[in-house]
């Protein structure tokens, strides 16, 4: 899957927006979205959010966890555990770049916010290269991830799935009476 | 003086052949379901003939919704850029259902001849008219540039033989939503031990596909 595939579904998030226009509801084939007036927040999704933000129509709401104390706890708890913590959001990366990318004079703090996203990604990462280094040594054959995100399982998709599948071919042609048939070679 | 474009979508529910009745949320999300099965998935899944079928009347409908409101409408941009969304995800999906039939062609239409009454079909007509001529348009290609120079007992080609299988030994990462108990899992070597897991909705896993492709079709886990 492409990165900018895993965007597209972190857009579908909500966030909250003051529209500085006014319109009434509108019925979109996902869902209702509105009435939107002036000075008052509006939930609406990422993708819409950013739109109106570059049209200048809207300011966008930091999301909650999108603050300097809670990253920075949850930086150091990322440190100390040698398992995955939960994730400030299940979309934290493409979110936090999409919106310090469009929106970022409305988002207090938006690069120590930037540095400390950054931090928690590197941690995550480099944690993830050690499991699936010994996914493939140990020869698992079931892992469990609840608190990796899209973004992370995507980054390392391809690699651990392509080096998990060779060796499962070499493996089963090591078993004598293995006729199953060619797999596919991509 | 109404809005065209605040006619209720949700108006059109589909009904026609399932008991349940769908609104037009539920709709688009069983289409990106689909779309991530499709996309994550060694083998070629059931088609959702159903899903594209309405989300095509929703997109008709909208455009023609559109059409009829005046230029420069604040709510036909919303509308238009929802629109492009769900196209990206509907073609997206029936162009990975075409690459999984044009690389496994002969296997797919094997499945789809050996299927028995009353099992939901693998292909689409559509799919299933694409595959058949891809097939023989492939074996006139052989016949045309290689076999006919052959030795004349040379000149079969099996196709089943000759094109790889999908793998479905291939690991796919997976999230659960519904629970299940007592998932076996088999070893890879022979020193390992057979053993069961318990799949708690909302986990999120990696194992072989083969030991849940009856729930990817079932929709118990969903492919991330």
């Amino acid at each position: 899957m492409d990165p900018s595939e895993v965007e597209f579904l972190a857009e579908k998030e909500f966030v909250k927006i003051i529209p500085n226009f006014s319109l009434d509801k509108i019925y979109l084939i996902g869902g209702d979205l509105g009435p939107f007036n002036p000075g008052l927040t509006a939930d609406v999704p990422v993708w819409l959010a950013l739109n109106l933000k570059q049209r200048q129509k809207c300011r966008i709401l930091p999301p909650e966890w999108m603050d300097v104390e809670k990253l920075e706890e949850m930086r150091e708890f990322e440190r100390k555990e040698d398992a995955f913590t939960p994730a400030p959001s299940p979309y934290y990366m493409e979110l936090t770049k999409l919106l310090l990318n469009h929106a970022s004079d409305n988002i207090p703090k938006a690069d120590e916010i930037r540095t400390l996203v950054k931090d928690i990604w590197d941690t995550r990462v480099a944690k993830l290269r050690l499991s699936a280094d010994s996914f493939i040594r140990q020869q698992e054959a079931h892992a469990q991830l609840d608190n990796l995100t899209l973004m992370e399982i995507n980054t390392i998709r391809e690699f651990l799935l392509d080096s998990l599948n060779c060796m499962y071919k070499l493996r089963s042609n090591l078993q004598p009476g293995a006729t199953k048939g060619q797999f596919a070679d991509y | 003086m109404s809005d065209a474009l605040s006619e209720d979508g949700s108006d059109i529910h589909h009904d026609d052949s399932q008991e349940d009745v769908m609104t037009p949320a539920e709709l688009i999300a069983r289409l990106e379901q689909a779309w991530l099965n499709e996309k994550f998935s060694p083998e070629l899944l059931e088609n959702r003939s159903e899903v594209v079928e309405c989300v095509m009347e929703q997109l008709t409908h909208m455009e023609a919704n559109l059409q009829r409101v005046k230029k420069g409408d604040a709510k036909a941009g919303f509308h238009r850029m929802e629109m492009d969304r769900i196209r990206f995800v509907l073609s997206s999906y029936l162009r990975s259902r075409l690459q999984k039939i044009e690389k496994y062609f002969p296997h797919v239409l094997e499945r789809e001849k050996s299927l028995v009454e009353g099992q939901p079909s693998l292909l689409s007509p559509e799919e299933f008219a694409f595959a058949k001529e891809y097939y023989t348009n492939t074996e006139t290609y052989l016949k045309a540039v290689a076999l006919k120079r052959m030795p004349p007992n040379l000149q079969a080609v099996d196709m089943l033989k000759a094109v790889p299988e999908p793998c479905l030994d291939s690991f796919v990462f997976l999230r659960v939503k519904e629970r299940q108990e007592n998932v076996l899992i088999e070893p890879e070597t022979d020193e390992q031990r057979d053993f069961v897991v318990d799949l708690e909705e909302g986990s999120q896993h990696l194992m072989r596909y083969r030991i849940v492709a009856p729930l990817v079709s079932s929709g118990a886990v969903q492919l991330i």
